[in-house]
């Protein structure tokens, strides 16, 4: 069978592969089953507060991934925020720190699809098994409301310890203390260690904060862990627990509730370090709302065993931090297929094949205003120092080698400059494909010297339309989330470009080029 | 010049019923199986290409030196001591890039073609530049040729301005099957280029005579520079252009191949390279599109293809319209 026959076979069989792959695997996601003592819930913050200035800091804090729990989507919607930092550190919290840009009401939402299961199968991310010095000092110290110093905590401990046998399991006791002897407080109990100790009745962080004291008196390193227990609540109040370093481990204890070493499957921790899960630093009426719910079974968490050939084709199932690399990675292909459609059907050149989809691609993650800027000032002055390297006389690999090392600090400082302006730019607008960025200004200078300005700027113009319109294609968020739901939808890409490769028809520029051949054209001055 | 009021573009209906080849069309059912990959380096590397045609008593530029090394840049005054004129080009440069044109030197400075002058250090940066790969196909390293200036033959002397006149044969399982000459102009900077703005007049197959011409995709018929016309010039040796470009086309072994000639005064046709992805323009060039023509030809029998027999099938596609 000929190339030209066969293409469409070929296309054929991949589409038709493609359509049983994506409804076989929405089919059994459709039916999937949770196993027993395994659920799925949704976690939502609501945030609201007041800034009468730039600049003011909301830091929040996500829950940990462990062995019971593990968030399987998260989508942080902040309209009027920008972004300082994510934070992925494993000691004190996950999270996210927002700078406002305007002064005035700001809002924040925050929601988690959490995948919880009793028998704890998940791979725990936040298990540590020795503490650094640094870790123990930290946890061994005392301040305004764990007062380790303090006589009474001395006293308090002392007495458990004389009561405790020598054999005896000091930790027990020091726990058993705070939940049996520590009555819980009315409204205006206290909430610091000392108080609760000397009132022998605490709210319940400070019935945890006692307990913090009593094992930091004793050199034992202990933390506090604000969290949730995951019930159906609407609000749902954040609850705080006692983390104690066993020697090998982070112990859990709980003497609001009466567990010891072990908690319940449902309790979600969320920040390691006392504080709030949400704060806000120079900002006021700080509202937050939590609220959990039960959702049905759905695509993203299954039955699917860790091994199976299915769950190899489920990508949800893998750890939040990397969705965002394999949704980028998977778009990739969708912006081949925009520069092929505009390169063998409307027969727009460009400046190498892919550099449009390299730099719609960088836009899409980048503020696309911080990209455009960016990559205006790196092109006129990457052109400018290239036409004075050319005085130079370089030999090529040290010359491009120097306009890469300008485009790169060409990018740092607009970054710092944005910055000094108070433009906060997206530290993504670094994702800016340098190498193509400089193989583009060497290509542009290239052809203005050899073919003339005009057909430089003719292809650059070329570029900047194929990546725009890859930029629309790609930022279309709908299409990210089904690829990354359905990787396997690509076949269909590989289809439509292989038939896009045996199309022999006219491109649509071509339609200009020889449009003197057109029924207006009769051939002048005919030969005699 | 005329100039052609009418639409802006052709439907595809129409370019089809005139036979015009689209890029598509063109890489896909003839360049892609008629020209083997394995191939190509025959004609990508301007030295295998003059093997080749050396072989094969195919008359080509004298080649004076070949500079591989940095090192060799230091012996380059020496090579062009003697040779008042000459020519640098990459081995495997593509589009006319590259290519430097001395017209006469005092191994100090040399004046260009195109009237620049350059210093001895430029030249040697320019030969750097070519050895470093920056005009090859792929960026990889490359070779630089210091070959024999072909002196123009006086045919052409009123029609070619700053540069030499080349003359494109297309072939199709080695018969020529669509003809033009290059002219320069003051616009293509001396260079036969066409996306440069060079002036092409298509060739009468059959007897080697101009007619037509196209200048940046349009249809002329003068000169832009000169104003004289492009119109019924007979190229000389057009019978042993035809031989030579056939032979070549049968040595590569390439089946859809340009093969680009200059007129030299003394010796008649010789070879500059070979394309094997010759450019479209041609077409509007003789106003006329290739596909009829390839398609015809795809439809003869084998014998037809004889040597001896082409030229039947030349005369054929000649009267093609």
């Amino acid at each position: 069978m000929n190339a030209r026959r066969a293409t469409p076979w070929v296309a054929c069989l991949l589409v038709l592969l493609g359509i049983v792959l994506v409804g076989l695997r929405a089919y059994t996601r459709r039916e999937l089953q949770l196993a027993s003592g395994e659920s799925l819930w949704r976690l939502t913050y609501t945030v609201k507060f007041q800034t009468e200035t730039a600049g003011a800091r909301l830091s929040a804090a996500f829950p940990f991934d462990t062995a019971h729990c593990r968030v399987f989507r998260q989508n942080v919607l902040h309209p009027e925020l920008q972004p300082e930092r994510l934070r992925s550190s494993l000691m004190a919290s996950r999270g996210i720190d927002l700078l406002t840009l305007y002064p005035g009401e700001q809002n924040m939402t925050a929601k988690f699809d959490i995948h919880l299961s009793r028998r704890g199968r998940f791979r725990a991310h936040d298990q540590e098994s020795s503490l650094s010095a640094q870790a123990r000092a930290e946890w061994l110290r005392s301040d305004k409301l764990v007062q380790v110093d303090s006589v009474v905590v001395a006293e308090t401990l002392q007495n458990i310890r004389r009561e405790t046998p020598p054999s005896g399991d000091l930790m027990q006791r020091m726990f058993e203390y705070c939940h049996n002897q520590i009555a819980a407080g009315e409204e205006e109990a206290p909430t610091d260690a000392v108080g609760t100790l000397q009132k022998k009745a605490g709210a319940p962080i400070g019935r945890a904060r006692a307990l913090v004291a009593l094992c930091r008196a004793n050199k034992t390193p202990a933390r506090l862990v604000t969290g949730f227990v995951m019930e159906e609540n609407d609000p749902l109040e954040p609850r705080t627990w006692v983390e104690v370093w066993s020697g090998k481990r982070w112990e859990p204890f709980d003497p609001e509730n009466g567990f010891a070493r072990e908690l319940p499957y449902n309790y979600l921790a969320v920040r390691r370090d006392g504080g709030d899960i949400v704060r806000v630093a120079r900002g006021s009426g700080l509202e937050t709302h939590f609220a959990a719910l039960r959702l049905p079974p759905g695509p993203g968490a299954g039955r699917s065993k860790h091994h199976s050939l299915v769950a190899l084709a489920d990508l949800t199932r893998l750890p939040l931090e990397m969705h965002e690399v394999l949704s980028l990675i998977l778009l990739l292909p969708i912006g081949g297929l925009v520069t092929a459609f505009f390169r063998t059907i409307i027969g727009i050149r460009t400046f190498g094949t892919f550099t449009p989809t390299l730099i719609a691609l960088s836009f899409v993650f980048a503020d696309w205003r911080t990209g455009v800027f960016v990559f205006v000032l790196v092109l006129l002055a990457g052109l400018v120092s290239r036409t004075f390297l050319d005085r130079l006389k370089l030999l090529m690999v040290p010359r491009l080698s120097t306009v890469l090392t300008l485009v790169v600090l060409c990018i740092i400082f607009c970054v710092s400059l944005l910055d000094m302006l108070r433009l906060t730019p997206g530290a993504q607008a670094v994702l800016l494909p340098m190498v193509i960025l400089t193989m583009t200004i060497e290509r542009f200078y290239l052809t203005s010297e050899e073919d003339g300005t005009g057909f430089a700027f003719q292809l650059l113009a070329g570029t900047v339309v194929v990546a725009f319109c890859c930029y629309l294609v790609l930022r279309w968020a709908a299409v990210g989330r089904f690829l990354f739901m359905f990787p396997e939808a690509h076949l269909f890409t590989i289809a439509v470009l292989i038939l896009m490769g045996r199309y022999t028809g006219y491109r649509l520029t071509e339609l200009l080029r020889f449009r003197d051949f057109g029924p207006a054209h009769k051939p002048t001055e005919p030969r005699p | 010049m005329t100039t052609r009021p009418g639409r802006l573009w052709a439907w595809p209906g129409e370019l089809r019923a005139r036979g015009i080849l689209g890029i598509n069309r063109r890489n896909a059912d003839f360049v892609l199986p008629a020209n083997p990959r394995s191939h190509y380096p025959r004609v990508d590397d301007k030295l295998l290409s003059k093997k080749f045609c050396e072989e094969r008593g195919i008359p080509v530029p004298e080649t004076y030196a070949i500079i591989e090394r940095e090192g060799d840049i230091r012996g380059f005054p020496d090579c062009v001591r003697e040779r008042p004129q000459f020519v640098i080009k990459p081995a495997s440069g593509s589009g006319g890039r590259g290519i430097t044109v001395v017209a006469e030197h005092d191994n100090e400075k040399f004046r260009t073609s195109g009237g620049a002058e350059l210093e001895l250090a430029e030249m040697r940066y320019h030969l750097s530049t070519i050895i470093s790969g920056l005009y090859s196909l792929g960026g990889q390293q490359d070779r630089a040729i210091i070959e024999q200036r072909i002196i123009r033959h006086t045919a052409f002397e009123r029609i070619a301005v700053g540069g030499t006149p080349d003359i494109r044969v297309v072939l199709y399982r080695s018969v020529p099957v669509m003809a033009m000459v290059r002219l320069p102009t003051r616009a293509s900077r001396g260079r036969a280029n066409l996306h440069q703005g060079a002036v092409a007049a298509a060739v009468n197959l059959r007897t080697g005579e101009t007619f037509g011409g196209v200048c940046k995709d349009r249809v002329i018929s003068e000169h832009p520079d000169t104003g004289a016309t492009i119109d019924g010039l007979q190229i000389p040796f057009w019978g042993k252009l035809l031989d030579a470009a056939q032979k070549l086309a049968e040595a590569l072994e390439m089946g859809y191949i340009g093969v680009d000639f200059v007129l030299d005064a003394t010796v008649g046709p010789v070879v500059l390279e070979a394309n094997a992805r010759p450019g479209l323009a041609i077409q509007v060039a003789n106003r006329c599109g290739l596909a009829h023509r390839l398609e015809f030809l795809d439809v003869q029998p084998p014998e037809a293809f004889a040597p001896t027999r082409r030229a039947e099938l030349v005369a054929a596609l000649s009267e093609m319209k």
